[in-house]
């Protein structure tokens, strides 16, 4: 399951290029944000998580710390457009990965609803020490996804490598299980579409989620 | 009435259906609205549910005494037991459990292990819904308005509400006095 | 693009200020710590929540008619307090219908994807979730059939698209005996608007909630054998239409 084949990811930062250590438990500590959007783009929740797979603690170390919760953001907007073509060209609840980000490494993810909230996944692998970057790559988005896998499968890293089959499965239960909690939390009488989701339960149990799948 | 038998008029009933989810959802924004309405004044909800409760339920008892066939209580006991198993039974499809009856035979509670009005609810976390609202409130409305039908004056009034943290829902009924009707002197 | 949501919540969890693997007890002295976040709702001993019920578990219950039929009834007499006219006591139970469209959507389809079952899939062999539909005829087809038999245990009866050319947006939607107008009590005719408004308001729901902008009202068309009939008009909106097109010429079904 470990094949190496050629990064699809271009631009400096690319981290998936062929690097040899497979057992650097940086490259496990995969970074997550996932937020919740109303049908008009409002955010209705937000957390930021680290991969708890392979030793993970399940903490997120973004590339920029600083800047982290505003990049985060910013990427996540700006492949809204392409969300909503995605929309109306895919019926499925899981659009699977639609937009990436490359001076972050970023992937997206997303889920849609059929009441229309949006469920974005932003996944960006850690920063590595020495990273070659491989070969050309793509323009900045696609939706169609990276033309080939890249490397640093261990079989169960799917921190690793963000948009293998293995990663999408992965995220799609996770989505899953998250959009059960929605609509429970939609169902209440008193949640209006559009507010924020508040509940420190409902956030346990994305956080959970999180956990479980990624 | 014995129980048992009380309890079998509830169980065979024949009403027509309607999803049940149906009915939840729409008393959900029955209260939802009212909050707005009230602008989360509870109080004023809860007064409003009862009102509410009060008109349906002096419709709802003819609709009853029509669906179950059962005549007059012999006592104030055989009315919390028809209440329970019968009344409850054929509208919202639950059986409360009645307890904690006083000596005098006068006060009595509901226990609802289920309350499908209640489902899928979750208060507003705004520090007072918890302490305000009592949701299902109308309830209370609708006991005390069919039991006037029937010559009873009851108040009744929820004491605890999982809804609001408790361990159950249970709402506590009084009879206040029997109505006798008032014959006008002339009549023979 | 919008301002950073909640900023104090997300830099207390990059500070580790929440650690994902800690199941926190539901206590309001525990929730206190968390001044960004709410304190949290009280909860029974057994720490249920609305989370913890499982959302198919009143998948097929049933209450009696006259249950809906009197709450629905309080609800409309309520309104009618509250309101200045015909006019805006359909608004108002539109208004009260919408919130209930949204939920029964998400509800449908969870309730699809969960059992696998390929009651809204178009195709007889998918077992794959259902999708969104992505065309205004799925979408009616949707209203017409699942969502009408979750709501009254049947398809509704007819559909058809308006014949007129100038109005190409226009579909109906028809119920011969709709079920919410039986055992109202107030005055005949006025109480078929009012109960049908609702029912309006859930389709009106429905359909924005699939991205399909919409005006949805319901009219009274009596024949000699259905004298309740109702006719749901359903009006979409010019960007819907304009996608329509578009999808159409791209082969989207």
């Amino acid at each position: 399951m470990a094949a190496a084949s050629k990064a699809a990811i271009p631009s400096s930062s690319a981290v998936l290029g062929s690097i040899s250590t497979l057992n650097n438990p940086s490259l496990l500590k995969m970074s997550y944000y996932f937020t919740i959007l109303s049908p008009t783009d409002t955010p209705l929740f937000n957390i930021a998580f680290g991969t708890s797979k392979g030793g993970g603690d399940g903490i997120a170390r973004f590339r920029f710390p600083e800047t982290a919760q505003y990049m985060n953001q910013f990427i996540i907007h700006s492949s809204l457009d392409i969300l909503e073509e995605a929309q109306w060209t895919n019926g499925g609840m899981y659009l699977k990965h639609i937009d990436t980000y490359p001076p972050a490494a970023a992937y997206i993810t997303a889920f849609l609803t059929p009441s229309g909230a949006r469920f974005l996944l932003l996944h960006q692998p850690p920063n590595l020490p020495s990273s070659t970057s491989s070969s050309s790559g793509l323009g900045s988005s696609s939706l169609l996804g990276t033309a080939g896998s890249t490397t640093r499968a261990s079989s169960s890293s799917i921190a690793a490598n963000p948009t293998s089959p293995q990663t999408e499965e992965a995220v799609r239960q996770f989505m899953n299980e998250v959009y059960e909690n929605y609509v429970k939390t939609a169902m209440s009488p008193f949640y209006k579409q559009g507010m924020e989701i508040k509940s420190p339960v409902f956030r346990t149990r994305v956080t959970a989620a999180g956990k479980k799948w990624l | 009435m014995s129980s048992t038998k009380t309890s079998r008029i509830g169980e065979e009933t024949r009403v027509d259906k309607v999803n049940a989810e149906l009915v939840t959802l729409t008393y959900g924004t029955i209260v939802a609205q009212l909050c707005q309405d009230y602008d989360s004044n509870y109080q004023d909800v809860n007064k409003q549910l009862d009102k509410m409760g009060y008109n349906i339920g002096m419709r709802l008892i003819e609709d009853f005494l029509a669906k179950s066939g059962v005549g007059r209580c012999a006592n104030f006991r055989e009315t919390a037991d028809m209440i329970a198993k019968v009344g409850f039974k054929i509208f919202l499809n639950v059986t409360p459990t009645v307890t904690n009856w006083t000596s005098d035979n006068t006060q009595f509670s509901l226990i609802f292990e289920d309350n499908p009005l209640a489902d899928f609810v979750e208060l507003p976390d705004d520090g007072r819904a918890q302490d305000e609202l009592w949701f299902s409130n109308i309830l209370c409305g609708v006991l005390r308005g069919s039991l006037e039908m029937v010559q009873m004056q009851i108040e009744a009034h929820f004491v605890s509400d999982v809804l609001r943290g408790d361990d159950t829902t249970e709402m506590r009924v009084s009879l206040v006095r029997y109505i006798e009707d008032e014959m006008p002197p002339e009549e023979e | 693009m919008a301002a950073p949501p909640r900023h104090a919540t997300m830099q207390s969890i990059s500070n580790g200020g929440i650690a994902p693997g800690t199941d926190r007890p539901q206590t309001q002295q525990t929730q206190a710590q968390l001044s960004q976040q709410s304190p949290g709702l009280r909860v029974p001993s057994n720490r249920k929540t609305i989370y913890d019920r499982h959302l198919n578990r009143s998948r097929n219950a049933e209450l009696s008619r006259a249950s809906f039929a009197f709450l629905f009834g309080e609800m409309v007499t309520y309104a009618q307090r509250r309101v200045t006219g015909i006019q805006d006591l359909e608004k108002r139970l539109n208004e009260q219908g919408y919130p209930l469209g949204l939920r029964l959507l998400d509800l449908l389809f969870y309730r699809s994807t969960s059992t696998s079952s390929s009651a809204l899939s178009s195709s007889s062999t998918s077992s794959s979730p259902p999708n969104r539909p992505l065309r205004i005829i799925t979408l009616l087809h949707l209203i017409h059939g699942p969502l009408w038999r979750l709501l009254f245990g049947r398809a509704a009866d007819a559909l058809e698209h308006s014949v007129s050319p100038d109005t190409p947006n226009e579909y109906m939607i028809t119920d011969n005996d709709p079920m919410v107008n039986t055992y109202i009590s107030a005055p005949r005719d006025m109480s078929m608007l009012n109960c049908a408004a609702y029912v309006a308001g859930i389709i009106e729901g429905v359909c924005d909630g699939c991205g399909f902008e919409t005006k949805v009202s319901a009219h009274n068309q009596p024949t000699e054998l259905w004298p309740s009939r109702t006719v749901f008009l359903v009006r979409f909106g010019d960007p819907v239409m304009e996608r329509e097109k578009v999808l159409e010429r791209a082969g989207v079904k």
